[in-house]
């Protein structure tokens, strides 16, 4: 441990600065608690690539960046601090107080709330190093704009990828949404991009290679049901194939599920006192935005009973 | 003067712009949504397309936020 690190207590260090890290970041600041969220990413996580959210209640449509904006000032407004520049660099749970370190800080903190979402899946094809960023991508918001009248291909059927779709329709001269088996997507978004005559959507279809010179120029693809291969051009290729879980900072410590994902209940509670798992990070059947947002009420909320147990001097877990 | 291109919505474009305020760092933002040189410059550059891209001397970038590779970028 670096000596010349500024060493500083919090009652809560949350990890992760998306839906359920900020909820969680809203309730402990309502709580007075002295909280900090740690954010190695982007504020808002995977739902600050959302262009269009419409099943968050309340709200129509809203775009990640919206949302996630207005939760982010909320939480600062009721005394949550977030740093999205300072790396977490390891994590010590089972100490008491545990003990987050970044590039900058040691933090001492006596609940730890895990919300560090999940990451995009790479393309698994050996092409996707040469490729990246020259016809490969992954921020349909940063990116798309670069192919205005040129031929898209979306990879990936679930919501993410449909949605990722229907957004790039708008600069797409030819979408093409390429998934190995059949949608998952709900409906309305499978029946906007249906319905859009640019997009071409080819279901039970693997991509198999990429081709191209100094950029991605074609795809190969495979027909699952016939077997049949053949190449198609595409100046632009958005992956959208799931995600995995950003768990890497503690699997030493703590139980994981076949998925990678932690292992904890409804309370969030993991099997190391004081520490918390909430959101899309947590293994549970369900991770939605609204379930995020309810696990880092709970979490927050159990934590702030936990504090009040711990000053008392009962470690009740 | 330090330039970022960037385009209006984009969560890695603010990212950096934020980065680069919290360090004192002046910047020029080329939005290349808005403009086609920009657009093409930035591509001449470093031949990706995507974004952002932060350059100092119109010969060395990072594509991306990556704190480490900014900061001996811009000797912070």
């Amino acid at each position: 441990m670096a000596t010349d690190k500024k060493h500083l207590h919090k009652d809560i260090v949350i990890i992760g600065a998306g839906m359920a890290g900020l909820t969680a970041a809203l309730y402990a600041g309502r709580m007075n608690l002295d909280v900090l969220v740690l954010e190695n990413g982007i504020v808002g996580g995977q739902i600050a690539n959302a262009t269009g959210i419409e099943n968050y209640p309340g709200f129509a449509k809203i775009s990640g960046k919206e949302l996630i904006g207005a939760l982010q000032e909320q939480a600062e407004r009721f005394g949550a601090a977030i740093d999205e520049f300072d790396t977490i660099e390891s994590v010590t749970l089972k100490a008491a107080p545990k003990i987050v370190e970044t590039e900058e800080h040691v933090y001492e903190a006596d609940v730890v709330i895990i919300a560090s979402g999940m990451n995009r899946r790479k393309l698994p094809l050996p092409e996707e190093a040469k490729f990246a960023g020259k016809g490969v991508h992954y921020c349909e918001l940063c990116d798309g704009h670069m192919y205005q009248d040129k031929a898209i291909a979306v990879m990936g059927g679930g919501n993410a990828a449909v949605d990722a779709a229907n957004f790039l329709t708008k600069y797409a001269k030819k979408l093409y949404l390429i998934h190995r088996s059949e949608f998952r997507a709900d409906e309305v978004s499978q029946k906007r991009l249906r319905e859009n005559p640019k997009a071409e959507i080819l279901l039970q279809t693997e991509i198999t290679a990429l081709r191209g010179d100094k950029r991605m120029e074609r795809v190969e693809i495979l027909d699952k049901k016939t077997g049949a291969k053949r190449e198609i051009a595409i100046d632009g290729l958005f992956v959208n194939i799931g995600v995995v879980p950003n768990t890497e900072l503690f699997k030493k410590e703590l139980a994981l599920a076949d998925g990678g994902r932690i292992v904890a209940g409804e309370d969030c509670r993991t099997d190391i006192p004081g520490v918390f798992a909430a959101g899309d990070v947590r293994e549970k059947e369900i991770r939605q935005l609204t379930t995020a947002a309810a696990d880092g009420t709970t979490a927050a909320l159990l934590a702030e009973q936990y504090l009040v147990k711990l000053k008392e001097g009962h470690q009740e877990w | 003067m330090v330039k970022v291109y960037s385009i209006h919505n984009c969560p890695w474009c603010d990212k950096v712009k934020k980065y680069l305020k919290s360090k004192n760092v002046e910047f020029a933002e080329h939005n290349i949504e808005d403009n086609s040189a920009d657009a093409d410059a930035c591509y001449k550059l470093t031949g990706d397309t995507a974004v952002p891209v932060i350059t100092a001397d119109d010969k060395e970038y990072v594509l991306g936020f990556d704190k480490a590779k900014l900061d001996v970028l811009l000797g912070l």
